[in-house]
């Protein structure tokens, strides 16, 4: 049989067996999509109808100051995870990378991967209790700090549960670079070893340049993912105190289902999508630019 | 250097495995024997009797009868749809696949926030609202783009005499599907489960959004109703509460783990 009366073949039945994915996908990613995006021109309560009111959601979202706060703390997560994790990440993949032991000694990190959002947020609750488990720990080291209250202001609360986050995030992120080791060609690391290269010298030159595909699709994720944070913040602090500890992923629920001002709420989760594609196309593009190789 | 290597790694994965010990700990003391000032030291075991009373105290017993059900049913539908999507777009070259393709993959690439309140307003309009087929509803719509995608690549590895054989001894294409590709795609499928199933398990937002009774509610909002009922008066149970839902996946993560880094791998992420 010729390839072609066999493309046709298939190609004419192909449709019945894409379709149960696209309506799927439709009818309950891209539909609600479009309807958010026209409810965050309107200010809407979810009972009457959306009346049209251009611009206004948006412009709250950069004079209110409690969104200008959760703004902010967004702005921190992303920094934050861009940093924190991955930098760790890379030191536990390259330390672990070739070593005897190194798919045991990477356990420890990969156990809290398994772990929900929400159980990070109650063990870590209970960690960062005022006099809780760090401020004892601080103590018996004769450290400072032992009587602080971690989650009881800003910006630290912040900065602590991006400490929790990076506890459960560092070990993907190592097994990505683990990754992207396996796939830097051995032959050309051995010479280099054999020229006498080593240590920090033979990551930099030799090690980093190759790792750099992985890096993108890492600090792509991690930016992707902290503009979303919501559950650890919501277990950890709701917010709070106040609206101190606000996310805007947090803000869009509060307003959203708390308030009713679902114009409020769906203007901060377009605004999210926006920034959220803006950060995929960094390391969509690497993945897709991959898939239309192969087919 | 090797030994240095090693120190740096065991007193990092020390300090990364202390939270884990508090919890086991903290978790197995009783409600009267927990002491706020001396967390760090192990107390007794009541670690069953806890357990008991997150149970019944939280109603996780209903909820994780409802979770069970969702992170499997959900998990298994879309990998059959995203399947079927991979079949048609690699094996059957579905004209502009590649558009189909990017349509499907297009729907993971915003967060869950854009979608919530649609889903909310037509839930309770449709009497979707509180129900076990609505979250296994929405939970599966969530896993197809993942599994079409992974599944694709896989799909783009197998040799195309494979599907030109099968059409030469006569099958039809769902029978194609079904006994030729699906079977030969077992590990890929097994990937795409166990991640999936995984993210329905750990999900607080969508359930938070689209359900409120017992028997509904999935297990991470329940526990975190659980926290705020208590408050600070019997961390022991909050925790073991804590423990008791993290095992599944823990477990699970222990037991796959090969599957999860190709999983990772498949996806590149």
């Amino acid at each position: 049989m010729s390839n072609q009366v066999l493309d046709r073949t298939g190609a004419r039945k192909a449709p019945l067996f894409g379709l149960p994915a696209v309506a799927v996908v439709a009818l309950l990613l891209y539909l609600p999509f479009l309807w958010t995006t026209y409810v965050s021109f309107t200010d809407y309560d979810g009972l009457a109808s959306p009346v049209w009111s251009g611009l206004a959601n948006y412009k709250a979202m950069f004079s209110d100051p409690d969104l200008i706060g959760a703004l902010v703390n967004t702005l921190l997560w992303v920094v934050g995870m861009v940093t924190l994790p991955v930098a760790l990440g890379l030191l536990i993949a390259v330390l672990t990378y070739g070593h005897k032991w190194g798919t045991w000694l990477r356990l420890p990190f990969l156990l809290p991967y398994a772990i929900s959002g929400v159980a990070v947020g109650v063990i870590w609750g209970f960690v960062l209790q005022p006099d809780g488990a760090l401020g004892q720990a601080l103590g018996f080291f004769g450290l400072p700090g032992a009587h602080t209250g971690w989650l009881q202001a800003g910006p630290g609360n912040t900065l602590m549960m991006i400490v929790a986050v990076t506890w459960q995030a560092a070990g993907v992120n190592a097994l990505l670079f683990v990754v992207g080791l396996q796939s830097i060609p051995a032959e050309p690391l051995e010479a280099a070893r054999l020229d006498g290269a080593e240590g920090f010298s033979l990551f930099r030159h030799h090690l980093w340049p190759q790792l750099r595909p992985i890096t993108t699709v890492v600090i792509g994720l991690s930016i992707v993912g902290s503009l979303k944070t919501f559950d650890v913040v919501w277990v950890m602090t709701q917010g709070g105190p106040g609206t101190s500890s606000e996310t805007l992923a947090l803000s869009m629920y509060k307003e959203t289902f708390v308030l009713n001002d679902y114009g409020q709420g769906a203007a901060i989760a377009l605004f999210l999508s926006l920034v959220t594609f803006a950060a995929s196309i960094l390391y969509l593009r690497y993945q897709l630019g991959d898939a239309r190789e192969q087919g | 250097m090797s030994r240095v290597k090693t120190a740096i790694l065991v007193v990092l994965g020390l300090i990364w495995l202390a939270p884990v010990y508090l919890l086991v700990v903290n978790a197995s003391k009783s409600v009267d024997g927990y002491d706020a000032k001396t967390v760090w030291k192990p107390a007794g075991f009541s670690l069953f009797a806890n357990f008991g009373d997150a149970w019944s105290k939280a109603a996780l017993g209903d909820t994780l009868v409802a979770t069970t059900m969702y992170s499997v049913i959900a998990p298994v539908v879309a990998v059959l749809i995203g399947s079927a999507a991979g079949y048609a777009i690699v094996v059957l070259r579905l004209k502009r696949g590649f558009l189909w393709f990017v349509f499907i993959f297009g729907g993971t690439i915003f967060p869950l926030q854009m979608i919530l309140m649609p889903l909310f307003s037509g839930y309770a309009n449709s009497g979707l609202y509180d129900t076990r087929i609505g979250m296994i509803i929405v939970y599966t719509a969530i896993s197809v783009p993942f599994s079409a995608f992974v599944m694709r690549n896989f799909f783009t590895g197998i040799a195309r005499s494979v599907f030109e054989a099968a059409v030469v001894d006569g099958g039809g294409l769902f029978r194609i599907f079904r006994s030729i590709y699906l079977p030969m795609a077992g590990s890929a499928l097994a990937a795409i489960f166990i991640l999936q199933s995984t993210f329905v398990w750990n999900d607080l937002l969508l359930g938070l959004t689209l359900s409120q009774s017992d028997s509904v509610r999935p297990i991470m909002p329940a526990l975190t109703g659980l926290q705020s009922t208590y408050g600070g008066a019997s961390l022991p149970t909050v925790l073991a509460g804590g423990l008791l839902v993290s095992l599944p996946t823990v477990i699970l993560f222990l037991a796959a783990q090969r599957f999860f880094s190709r999983g990772l791998a498949l996806g590149q992420f």
